[in-house]
């Protein structure tokens, strides 16, 4: 398989699959196997690719920029196409079984909010019976659609599970492939509308609302991007990536261009002040949605952002703009590890949690602009998100299992879940103690590396933010199996669990661990075509 | 009123922001129209529009029909649709229009897609014209059974996406580039590109109009 192959079957594949399983749905599961299959081999066939060939240029119809697309491969690009097939293939498997649980769920206990809403729709719907005389044009309250729901509802939400779930794969691929900021545009809109419709799956009320939410920040988010791409493209007369670095000049125009695309990808990238809509939308989505929000969709934006000022525009990162990234960052650091720390919900606490490790990527930009441990700070950064996407992704999952074993996820009445789902609680704590950073996980080697090139720099005001960030984070993890390993005399009887949801959640939290001891090969793979130069500090002891 | 004061001012900083930028900008833009129109021979087509959209930048469309399809997966998976009531003896109006409009609309789309390579036109104006066909349709309460028929739908609504993706596998084939047609096949390429996502963009127009998923579907 040449490079060509690879690259094109890493986007074509996903979205051929995601057309197929709309047209045949009952294969749905078996499609999402086959494409875990195909993308997985892809995604290892171009990685070794970059390693041995450096980056790989794919120029699609042969153009070339200006006028056509090229799609590029370099380590940052295979490090995030890796990421996203692993975590693909976990939420494949998980979702296997996860739907097709609920299937026996109980029935929710009637709330006020519904009982009114079936009674204003019970009202609605005579009046129109009435009126259906006169106006032969009749529609059905919405309302009570919501309400009523479907005949199966979780035979429902699997089928559209998967073709949403592989528009989402094709969407991230084709993000960390592409090499111009137009054509990003595109992957955003296919990325979020897909994001937005698998959290509105959950089918509640609150999913719903959250959803909506979600999909106003997005929307707007994305009106932001593009309004500065089109003054990137009037002021540059390109928007192919590489290009861009050359023909910048500051000015008015892209200032203002850079500032409206960064205001759009740090909403989308829920940066803190503006984080608000990840909590619920995170917390109330079904569990492998979850899970591929919080590891991969919110880093999609990110690693635009860090494309843009730090390959296209490096001559407008200047010392104050990497500051205010950085202070961003700390601030969403200590308010949602704070956030996290109060939270009564599971799922909530694991979304303030994102909210809080999400900052730590943003000291990227202070770090790694300067030339003093740039590369250092760069590949540290980079495997704390690649720490973070294994560990979310695992707590996600559990917090799935923990939902339909017990019912809730209350986080003061988890005592006795050892008893109950000891290997879910067991991957908890793997994947909390990659959240704090204890070695030798690779949260700590990520957090170490970023924490030597602070020092390295004398920015010692970073490293007192992250030590704190580690501290509440080992608080808001300890929390929670606190509660859980609490002794009961008679533990309660749960609804029974597939093995494979426990098991794919361990392994996830196990690599979450153990891509501690590959940090030294994955800063291999991210020194091929990585935009920051330097030599590796590793200060007293490698991680 | 604060809240009122508060977003003012942001959109008078933002219109500021703006204007400053927009002024600022080269008053003669370089663009690329120079360089697009220069290599249009090559592409197949003569419309510069059409070789933008299907030949230059035919990946960014791709991902485009994509999202026509994600859009109506969204909205399906939401909640049913509401079929309007079907009353044919309401509407003798109605009725007795579609006679003379559905044909004419139908063959309007064809024509479109075809003067496409030419002159203004292709699959997305096609598609919308038979997206507003089969609204019509609708409303007379027509082909009830057939808008009901979820595989169909599902088969026409995926098309577009698929037919495209598989060009893009058979041109990698080919040439060794994804969307790079053998050198003087672009418009017969694109021409089988935009017929399949004229169909599926019709229907995906035309269905958004149910705000759901058809009756019969799970």
């Amino acid at each position: 398989m040449t490079a060509a192959w690879a690259i094109a079957l890493l986007i074509l594949s996903p979205l051929a699959a995601a057309a197929l399983v709309f047209a045949f749905p009952r294969c749905g599961r078996w499609l999402a196997l086959g494409t875990v299959a195909v993308v997985g081999g892809a995604s290892v066939q171009l990685t070794w690719k970059v390693l041995t060939d450096g980056v790989q240029i794919h120029r699609v119809g042969g153009w070339g920029p200006p006028l056509g697309i090229d799609l590029r491969a370099d380590g940052l690009s295979v490090l995030m196409l890796l990421i996203t097939a692993l975590i693909g293939l976990a939420v494949s498997l998980y979702a296997q079984r996860y739907f097709a649980a609920h299937e026996s769920e109980r029935p929710l206990p009637v709330n006020p909010d519904v009982a009114a809403s079936r009674l204003s729709a019970a009202i609605l719907d005579k009046d129109s019976v009435r009126r259906s005389a006169e106006t032969p044009l009749r529609f059905k309250s919405p309302t009570r659609e919501l309400v009523r729901g479907d005949r199966n509802p979780a035979l429902h939400r699997e089928r559209y599970f998967w073709p949403l779930f592989l528009f989402l794969w094709t969407a991230l691929n084709a993000l960390f492939l592409s090499a111009d900021i137009f054509n990003l545009y595109v992957t955003l809109e296919l990325l979020g509308f897909a994001a937005v419709t698998l959290v509105a799956l959950a089918g509640k009320r609150a999913a719903l609302t959250a959803a909506l939410r979600y999909l106003f920040v997005s929307l707007t988010a994305s009106l932001f991007y593009l309004l500065g791409v089109g003054l990137v493209y009037g002021q540059c007369a390109t928007v192919d990536l590489a290009s861009l670095a050359a023909k910048a000049q500051p000015g008015p125009a892209l200032w203002v261009a850079l500032a409206l695309m960064t205001g759009g990808l740090i909403a989308k990238a829920a940066l803190f002040p503006l984080h608000f809509w990840l909590p619920p939308a995170h917390a109330n989505a079904p569990a492998p949605v979850s899970a591929l929000l919080s590891a991969l969709v919110v880093k999609g934006s990110f690693y635009i952002l860090l494309r843009l000022w730090i390959e296209a525009f490096p001559a407008l990162m200047t010392p104050p703009v990497a500051q205010l990234f950085g202070l961003l960052g700390a601030a969403a650091i200590l308010w949602g590890s704070v956030n996290a720390l109060v939270q009564s919900r599971l799922k909530l606490l694991i979304a303030y949690s994102t909210v809080a490790q999400l900052g730590y990527l943003f000291l990227l930009f202070p770090l790694a602009a300067t030339p003093e441990g740039g590369f250092t700070a760069w590949s540290g950064g980079l495997i704390f998100l690649g720490a973070h996407a294994c560990a979310k992704t695992a707590m996600f999952l559990t917090a799935g299992n923990i939902l339909h074993a017990a019912g809730h996820d209350r986080i003061q009445d988890l005592d006795g879940m050892t008893h109950v789902l000891p290997v879910s609680v067991f991957a908890f704590g793997l994947a909390g103690m990659s959240l704090i950073g204890l070695p030798p996980s690779s949260g700590f080697a990520g957090k170490w590396l970023l924490l030597n090139a602070a020092l390295a720099q004398g920015q010692w005001w970073w490293v007192a933010v992250m030590l704190l960030g580690s501290l509440l984070a080992a608080a808001y993890v300890a929390r929670v199996l606190a509660h859980a390993f609490t002794r009961v005399e008679e533990p309660r009887k749960p609804h029974p669990i597939a093995p494979v949801m426990e098991w794919t959640a361990l392994a996830l939290a196990l690599l979450a661990v153990g891509l501690g001891f590959a940090s030294h090969g994955l800063a291999e793979l991210l020194r091929v075509g990585a935009p920051v130069a330097g030599a590796m500090l590793l200060g007293g002891a490698a991680p | 009123m604060m809240r009122r004061i508060s977003v003012g001012i942001l959109s008078l900083a933002l219109l500021a922001a703006l204007s400053w930028a927009v002024l600022s900008l080269p008053a003669q833009p370089k663009g690329l129209t120079e360089a697009s129109l220069a290599r249009l021979p090559e592409s197949g087509v003569s419309n510069p529009v059409t070789a933008v959209l299907l030949n230059y930048r035919g990946y960014d469309t791709l991902l485009e029909v994509g999202v026509l399809l994600l859009a109506i997966v969204g909205v399906w998976s939401l909640r049913r649709g509401e079929w309007p009531a079907a009353d044919r003896r309401d509407r003798p109006l109605l009725l007795s229009l579609l006679r003379v409009v559905l044909p004419v609309l139908v063959l309007a789309a064809g024509y479109l897609l075809w003067i496409g390579a030419f002159a203004p036109g292709g699959a997305f104006q096609g598609g919308a014209l038979l997206g507003g066909a089969l609204v019509l349709v609708m409303l007379g309460g027509l082909a009830r059974r057939l808008v009901n028929r979820a595989g169909l739908l599902r088969a026409g609504l995926g098309l577009g996406v698929l037919v495209f993706a598989t060009v893009c596998a058979i041109t990698l084939r080919l040439t060794g580039g994804l969307l790079q047609y053998p050198p003087g096949t672009g418009g017969t390429w694109i021409m089988v590109i935009e017929s399949a996502a004229l169909i599926s963009i019709g229907l995906t127009l035309g269905l958004l109009y149910l705000g759901g998923r058809p009756e019969e579907d799970t």
